[in-house]
């Protein structure tokens, strides 16, 4: 119980404090996260299970509801080698809402822009409860592979997707990869 | 006690199922149709090693057994009064049940009921409507038993809707039927029989499953090196449990290969717990089926989503048709179910 009124106050820090007076509504925002608490302990459970290789998230320590995720780029890609680091902010409203997620490491990318957000349909207009940690990591290392042109965030990347060669150097000349923090 | 009544039975019955002035080409469909007994029919001719050089009088002895099966289906039935009284009721009629003793050609109606015995467990049973219609092909001859016994089983869900597609279906087979009569005469009788059963085995998914079953069989079969007759002395103790070991499974089977999304759904594919809040699924939400694509989760995240942006997490298609759709999902099995059953049927052909 202690645990989850901390995750309610990390996340709502306006209602930090419960007064008696205010006790009729903390239980629906209790029970609220609860259940986010309970699907997102479940995913964690269910991605740690698959064994999905070239991708991996684990919650930061003090706070479920932000998680830092890895994915690799898949082999046969410029991105192959590289390793990118990811943020997930899940709102308390989840799996109805999609998780914020953004890349840390840097990333040249089309569809992905300087400051690292990601346009992806599935985490926006297209998303469904049904998607989890899991499946956003694998789109998200596909749309490594196969991003959408048409609609770019990054329209430098976007021109010189279609030289590869080129690309390789520039995505190998920019890579950082994410430190061990 | 019960090993008299099935020798009698049986006894009675072989000399008479030969007897009978059966159209062949009936006989050949109904057969077909009884793939499941008969794929293990085929176990037993196979391993019997020497094919007799009775031509077609093997299609009479598959019968006979076929007709023997049943009636050890009888006996068991009757052993279970109270499911048989079940299924009577369900029947509407109690009659048929004294008459199967008395003669042979009457044994029809009793194999059906003793098969509703096993089945009136089943929730869409729909007996008295279907019933009806059986008994009445079945009053023509004794053939008639095996077609009534899919048509009961057909009857569980909507057996009435499905008759233009049973019909057809059965046309399609008698034709492929028809060419292998005619065929049989000139080959020679080995490689017709492999050449049916190999169709049979295409149709019949179900073989892995029962392969415990039917390897039971013709392990027996090969030890008597023969199949079973009225007189085998394994026979009696073992086959009314074998029959009953095959026929509920078989339907299961057919059932779950039948395209029928709602008894695939309802029976194999339920997630214990919603995809959703992976909270466990009650009793309610593991029968509850918003949407057509088959998309399951519990009735908090449903009305959570229609109280958003109201679609389906499955599909992403709007819950438009919600409650009453509920409904017709369950029974909606009807419009695939005789579909799903006319193709694998002129799939065999």
């Amino acid at each position: 119980m202690a645990a989850i009124n901390r995750y309610t106050d990390n996340t709502a820090p306006a209602n930090p404090v419960v007064s008696p007076a205010k006790q009729s509504l903390p239980p629906a925002k209790t029970a609220d996260s609860q259940s986010v608490l309970k699907r997102l302990q479940s995913e964690l459970m269910a991605l740690m299970m698959s064994g999905d290789s070239g991708i991996s998230a684990f919650p930061e320590e003090d706070n479920i509801f932000c998680w830092k995720g890895t994915i690799t780029g898949s082999k046969d890609t410029v991105f192959e080698g590289t390793e990118y680091r990811l943020t997930f902010s899940f709102p308390n409203d989840y799996p109805f809402k999609p998780p914020k997620v953004k890349f840390e490491t840097g990333c040249f990318h089309p569809n992905v822009d300087v400051y690292g957000n990601i346009c992806l349909d599935i985490l926006q207009d297209k998303w469904s409860s049904a998607y989890d940690v899991r499946t956003i990591l694998l789109s998200i290392q596909s749309l490594l592979g196969e991003p959408n042109i048409s609609s770019p965030l990054n329209t430098q990347a976007a021109q010189l997707w279609s030289n590869q060669e080129e690309y390789r150097k520039m995505v190998e000349k920019l890579y950082k990869p994410p430190t061990a923090a | 006690m019960v090993t008299d009544s099935i020798a009698n039975a049986s006894i009675s019955l072989a000399p008479n199922a030969r007897d009978l002035p059966l159209p062949k080409k009936k006989r050949v469909r109904n057969s077909k149709l009884k793939q499941s007994k008969l794929d293990v029919r085929r176990e037993q001719w196979l391993s019997r090693g020497a094919v007799k050089n009775k031509k077609w009088n093997e299609e009479d002895n598959r019968l006979d057994s076929v007709a023997i099966k049943a009636r050890e289906d009888d006996n068991l039935s009757s052993k279970k009064i109270n499911m048989r009284e079940i299924g009577e009721e369900n029947d509407g009629s109690v009659h048929h049940h004294s008459d199967f003793s008395d003669s042979p050609s009457n044994s029809p109606p009793s194999i059906g009921s003793s098969i509703l015995g096993g089945n009136d467990s089943g929730p869409h049973f729909t007996g008295s409507s279907s019933s009806s219609s059986c008994r009445s092909s079945s009053s023509c001859c004794r053939s008639g038993s095996i077609t009534e016994e899919e048509e009961e089983e057909e009857g569980d869900d909507d057996c009435l809707d499905d008759w233009e597609a049973i019909a057809d279906a059965l046309a399609a087979t008698d034709k492929q039927h028809d060419q292998c009569s005619e065929s049989s005469p000139r080959g020679n009788v080995v490689s017709q029989l492999d050449s049916c059963g190999d169709s049979r085995n295409e149709l019949g998914v179900e073989d892995g499953d029962s392969g415990v079953q039917r390897g039971r069989i013709a392990q027996r079969a090969s030890m008597n090196c023969r199949a079973w007759r009225p007189d085998d002395a394994f026979r009696p103790q073992s086959l009314p449990t074998l029959s009953k070991q095959l026929s509920l499974p078989n339907t299961d089977r057919r059932f779950g290969c039948g395209g029928i999304p709602w008894a695939c759904g309802g029976v194999m594919s339920v997630p214990t717990s919603c995809p959703i809040c992976f909270e466990d699924l009650d009793l309610t939400d593991s029968s509850f089926l918003p949407c057509f694509c088959g998309f399951r989760l519990c009735l908090f995240c449903h009305k959570r989503i229609l109280e958003e942006d109201g679609r389906c997490p499955g599909c992403r298609k709007p819950y438009d048709h919600d409650p009453a759709d509920n409904e017709t999902n369950v029974h909606g099995g009807s419009p695939t179910f005789p579909l799903a059953r006319s193709c694998s049927m002129i799939s065999r052909s």
